[in-house]
């Protein structure tokens, strides 16, 4: 319990689309360093990044129903976009589905950060808020990673591979 | 012109008259075909610029969103790859050339946990593979055509400037000479006529 505090104690705070404060590597090494093993496995198998087919995960609950019903929306959306019809949505806001690709990731990561906010709150230095931390910081990262320049270079090695090679 | 051969014959100046005719009657179909090839070339190339502005948009379209391809999560080149190009053969001012139909691409099943910014990136970089390929077979079509517009030009310049000129220039010479002959034959023919009168008379 003393190590969960002084772990989280020692990470930096994080806030919405800011550039994230550290690496997750470094996060990990740090969580590794300071929990138990058994904890330390419950973190790593947390990831925002959820493989829907395979729910059963250990961890918080509340973080897994998070995911899972966000997942599932997104899964719903999806095929309701395919069979042009109105998306019955569980947990999304239909407004966070609104707008151009890149505006709608970062609305349902919004959501979802704001989520994770309501989940962490009252659980101070549990693995809950950890956790949630972690994920928050893959938010952050993930939020990072979209650049305009980068993203067009993607779509030109794709459409216009020829150039992509010349820049090699 | 010059060391151009001719036989000074009524055949030979037969021979010539009907190249000229022939020559006469050639040269305006091939400079029909030049045009005709052309004009081909001249909208292939507008239909590329055409297709080109049509990139662009769809580009400038997805300016606003493109930075999500650089998502961290996926890598969006996994998703789409081009199988093949199909084209049909057509006449295109008597040339045979491919002519673009659809392109058949490999796509990887979207999981259902994937982003749903890969649903559209996928469709826009279909869009744009589908149009790059029009290009491509509109730019094969071009070296084709302008292959056979070199050859076509080389053709008219051949009559313009050799076949016509010298079947016109054989003509005249061979009339020529066939005329002095005939003159000197005439000539030739009252000398003999008179020297034999001049014998005969006492």
């Amino acid at each position: 319990m003393s190590n969960l505090v002084y772990l989280m104690s020692s990470l930096p705070s994080l806030s919405f689309e800011e550039i994230p404060p550290i690496s997750l590597s470094e996060f990990n090494q740090d969580a590794k360093d300071q929990l138990s093993g058994k904890h330390f496995q419950i973190l790593e198998s947390t990831d925002i990044q959820m493989d829907i087919s395979n729910t059963a995960k250990s961890g918080s609950g509340a973080v897994n129903i998070l995911l899972n019903e966000v997942y599932q929306d997104i899964s719903e959306l999806r095929k309701a976009k395919r069979h042009n019809r109105q998306a019955k949505l569980e947990r999304l806001p239909i407004l966070v589905t609104n707008g151009n690709p890149l505006m709608r990731e970062k609305q349902i990561m919004h959501y979802l950060w704001e989520e994770l906010d309501s989940i962490e709150s009252g659980k101070r230095f549990s693995m809950t808020e950890l956790m949630v931390y972690k994920l928050k910081l893959q938010i952050l990262w993930r939020l990072s990673s979209f650049n305009t320049d980068a993203g067009a270079a993607v779509l030109d090695s794709v459409v216009n591979p020829s150039k992509k090679e010349e820049v090699q | 012109m010059a060391g151009l051969k001719i036989k000074y014959t009524k055949t030979e100046r037969a021979r010539q008259k009907k190249i000229l005719k022939v020559s006469e009657r050639m040269l305006p179909l091939f400079e029909a075909m030049e045009k005709s090839l052309m004009a081909s070339v001249n909208s292939i190339s507008e239909r590329i610029e055409e297709i080109r502005e049509q990139i662009e948009q769809n580009r400038l379209a997805a300016r606003d969103w493109v930075a999500v391809m650089s998502d961290s999560w996926v890598d969006i080149s996994n998703f789409i790859s081009i199988n093949k190009i199909i084209s049909k053969p057509v006449d295109v001012a008597g040339v045979r050339v491919q002519q673009f139909e659809s392109v058949d691409f490999e796509l990887m099943p979207i999981g259902e946990e994937t982003p749903l910014w890969v649903d559209d990136a996928i469709i826009l970089m279909q869009n744009q593979l589908q149009l790059m390929a029009e290009i491509k077979c509109l730019q094969e079509q071009i070296v084709l055509l302008e292959e056979e517009l070199l050859d076509v030009r080389a053709r008219v310049k051949l009559f313009e400037n050799r076949r016509i000129p010298n079947a016109k220039i054989a003509i005249r010479k061979i009339g020529q000479k066939l005329q002095d002959d005939e003159r000197l034959t005439i000539a030739t023919a009252k000398v003999v006529k008179t020297s034999k009168q001049k014998e005969l008379s006492p």
